[in-house]
C-alpha cells in the first residue's frame, strides 16, 4: 500500500511510504510516529491518501494505540464484539469467538482486561482491529507494553501473525528489536522518510547517522578522527562531516594480539582500556572515545575486568562511513 | 418531620437536577478546552467563595415579586420550593462540577478515540463507553451534592424564609428551635441529621472505591 500524508499539526509532516508485510516507522521520540498513524486513522486533520475525506468511524483501518485501549469494563469477547456491533448478536459473537481463537486468546474470552496479560492484551486488541476487516493495521509501539523476555516471544508471533493475515502493517516504534523483525524499514527523521527499503539494505547501508542511530548503531567517531582509533583512511573518499559508525554486535574486544573471532580483514585494530562490562558486552576508551563491541569467547569465561589493557577489532564490512547531514 | 422530609425533597431533586445538566456541561469543559474554559469554569466556581447570603440576596432580588425575572417571564420563585431548589442548585454547582470532571478526566482519551476507529458513533461511545465507566464517579458526585444539600442554611434563609412544608429545611428548623429554647427537640434533630451526613459520606467512600477500581 503506497501512503502519502502531509500534516501540519501538532507536527509538520510530509511523509511518502511504501507498506508491505511488517513494515517498521522507524523514528525518534517526537518524531512524529504517532501522528502520522493518527492522521492514517483519520484521528488528526490531515491530507493525503488512502482515506481522505473518509470519516474516522468508516475507515477501514486497524488501529492499535500504545497501551491497546482496551475498554476495561468489558470482557475480551465483548471488547472484540464493540467493533462488529452491526451484525446479529449470533454472529457477532462467533466471528469474535473465531478471531479470539485464531490468535490463541479465546480462553481469556470472559476475563476483563485488568486480568489479562501484556501479550494477551495485545491479541485482544488486535482482535478486536481485525474484525473490522481492515486494509491495514497500525500499530503504535507494539512493544512498549510488554517486559522485554515476552517481547521477543510477542515478535515472533506478531511477525508470524503478519505473514498469515496478508495485510500490511505498519508499526510505528523507536526499538531496533522491532525492526531487526521487520520486512520493510522506512526511518521518519525531520518530518519526513529519509530512508525505507528491505530490511536487509536498510540495516546494513544506513544513509546517516540519524538513521543508524535507530537502527542500534551506537558507536560513532568522527571521521577528522578516524585514524586516532586506528581507522587506515586510505582510499576512502569522505567529507570533514563524515562519521564512522558500527554496531556494538559486530566488532570485538580481544586480548592484545589475537585474531579476529570472526574471518574477513579488519578496518580497526587498536588499544583500548576496558571502562565497564556488562556481558557480552563491554565498554571501552580508545583515545577519548567511548565504543562498545562484544568480548572475544576466552574473555567472556575468564573475564575482563575495568581498567585491563584490551584491543578493540572491528571487521572491513562492519564499518560504515555516514554523513552526518543526510538524515 | 415534615422539615426532614422536605430536606430530602430538596436534596434529591438538586442532586438530579445538576447531573442531567451539570454532566453534560462538565464532560464539554473537559473535552473541548477552549480560551473561554478558564472564565467558564471561574464562573461556576463562584458559588465556592461568594458567602451564601450574598447569593440569596442576588436570587432573591432576581425572583423577587418586582425583580427581572417576574417583569420578564412572570416567575416569582421567592419564599417557594423552587425558589430555594434554585437557590440549592446553584451553590452546589461548584462541588457537583469538580467531581464530574474529575470523573470523565480519568477516561482515557485513547478510549474515544480507538472507539471512533471501531465505528462507533459519538452518542454510542457516550453510550457504551463513557457512561459505564463514568456512573460511579457520577453518583459519588451526586451523593456528594446530597449529602451538602442537608447542611444548607444560608442560601434557603435568604430566598426561602421558613415556611413549613415549602422552605423551613432541617438547618433552619433547627436555628429556629434553639432561638426559641426549645433544646431537647433541637438534639434530637441534630442527632438525626449528624447520621444522615455520616450515612452518606460512607456511601460516597464506597462508591468511588469503586469507581477507581473501575477506571484504574
Amino acid at each position: 500500500m503506497e501512503i502519502a500524508y502531509r500534516l501540519t499539526q501538532p507536527i509538520a509532516l510530509s511523509v511518502q511510504l511504501h507498506v508491505r508485510g511488517l513494515t517498521v516507522l522507524l523514528g525518534a521520540s517526537g518524531a512524529g510516529k504517532t501522528s502520522l498513524l493518527r492522521a492514517i486513522a483519520g484521528l488528526l486533520p490531515a491530507d493525503g491518501s488512502p482515506f481522505h475525506g473518509i470519516p474516522v468511524q468508516k475507515r477501514p483501518v486497524g488501529y492499535l494505540p500504545q497501551h491497546y485501549a482496551l475498554f476495561p469494563h468489558l470482557s475480551a469477547l465483548g471488547n472484540v464484539c464493540f467493533s462488529i456491533r452491526h451484525l446479529p448478536h449470533e454472529q457477532r459473537t462467533r466471528k469474535a469467538m473465531q478471531l479470539l481463537e485464531s490468535l490463541g486468546v479465546s480462553h481469556c474470552a470472559q476475563r476483563k482486561p485488568a486480568a489479562l496479560s501484556g501479550g494477551e492484551q495485545q491479541r485482544v486488541a488486535l482482535a478486536r482491529a481485525l474484525a473490522r476487516e481492515p486494509e491495514i493495521l497500525l500499530l503504535d509501539e507494539p512493544l512498549s507494553a510488554i517486559d522485554s523476555p515476552t517481547a521477543r516471544d510477542i515478535l515472533g508471533w506478531l511477525s508470524r501473525t503478519v505473514a498469515e493475515l496478508g495485510i500490511p502493517v505498519l508499526a510505528a516504534t523507536h526499538d531496533p528489536l522491532l525492526a531487526a523483525a521487520a520486512d520493510r524499514i522506512a526511518i521518519l527523521h525531520g518530518g519526513r522518510i529519509v530512508q525505507q527499503g528491505g530490511r536487509d539494505a536498510i540495516m546494513s547501508a544506513p544513509e546517516g547517522v540519524a538513521a543508524a542511530r535507530l537502527l542500534g548503531y551506537t558507536n560513532f567517531v568522527g571521521f577528522a578522527d578516524a585514524n586516532l582509533v586506528g581507522y587506515q583512511t586510505g582510499g576512502v573518499e569522505y567529507a570533514g562531516t563524515d562519521f564512522l559508525a558500527f554496531r556494538p554486535e559486530r566488532a570485538w574486544v580481544v586480548t592484545p594480539g589475537a585474531a579476529c573471532p570472526e574471518p574477513g580483514g579488519l578496518a580497526v585494530r587498536v588499544r583500548c582500556t576496558v571502562d565497564s562490562v556488562s556481558r557480552p558486552y563491554a565498554s571501552v576508551n580508545v583515545r577519548g572515545y567511548a565504543l562498545s563491541a562484544l568480548l572475544a569467547p576466552d574473555l567472556l569465561s575468564s573475564g575482563a575486568e575495568r581498567g585491563s589493557e584490551l584491543e578493540l577489532l572491528v571487521p572491513e564490512q562492519a564499518v560504515r562511513v555516514l554523513p552526518a547531514e543526510s538524515a | 418531620m415534615e422539615p426532614l422530609l422536605l430536606t430530602l425533597r430538596l436534596a434529591a431533586f438538586t442532586s438530579i437536577v445538576l447531573t442531567v445538566l451539570g454532566a453534560p456541561v462538565a464532560w464539554l469543559l473537559v473535552r473541548h478546552r477552549s480560551k473561554l474554559t478558564a472564565v467558564i469554569e471561574t464562573i461556576l466556581l463562584m458559588p465556592l467563595v461568594l458567602p451564601p447570603t450574598v447569593l440569596g440576596f442576588y436570587l432573591l432580588v432576581l425572583m423577587g415579586d418586582a425583580g427581572p425575572l417576574a417583569r420578564a417571564f412572570d416567575i416569582r420563585w421567592a419564599f417557594t420550593f423552587e425558589g430555594i431548589l434554585l437557590g440549592s442548585v446553584l451553590f452546589n454547582l461548584p462541588f457537583a462540577m469538580a467531581a464530574f470532571g474529575e470523573t470523565f478526566r480519568a477516561i482515557p482519551s485513547d478510549l474515544l478515540d480507538t472507539a471512533r476507529t471501531l465505528g462507533a458513533s459519538r452518542g454510542r461511545i457516550v453510550r457504551e463507553v463513557v457512561l459505564p465507566l463514568a456512573w460511579p464517579g457520577l453518583l459519588a458526585g451526586a451523593t456528594l451534592v446530597f449529602a451538602h444539600t442537608i447542611g444548607e442554611f444560608g442560601v434557603v434563609l435568604m430566598i426561602g424564609g421558613s415556611i413549613p412544608g415549602e422552605t423551613r429545611v432541617l438547618g433552619i428548623h433547627i436555628y429556629e428551635l434553639v432561638q426559641g429554647l426549645r433544646f431537647d427537640e433541637a438534639h434530637r434533630v441534630a442527632i438525626v441529621s449528624t447520621a444522615m451526613a455520616f450515612a452518606l459520606l460512607l456511601a460516597l467512600r464506597l462508591t468511588e472505591h469503586r469507581w477507581r477500581s473501575h477506571t484504574a
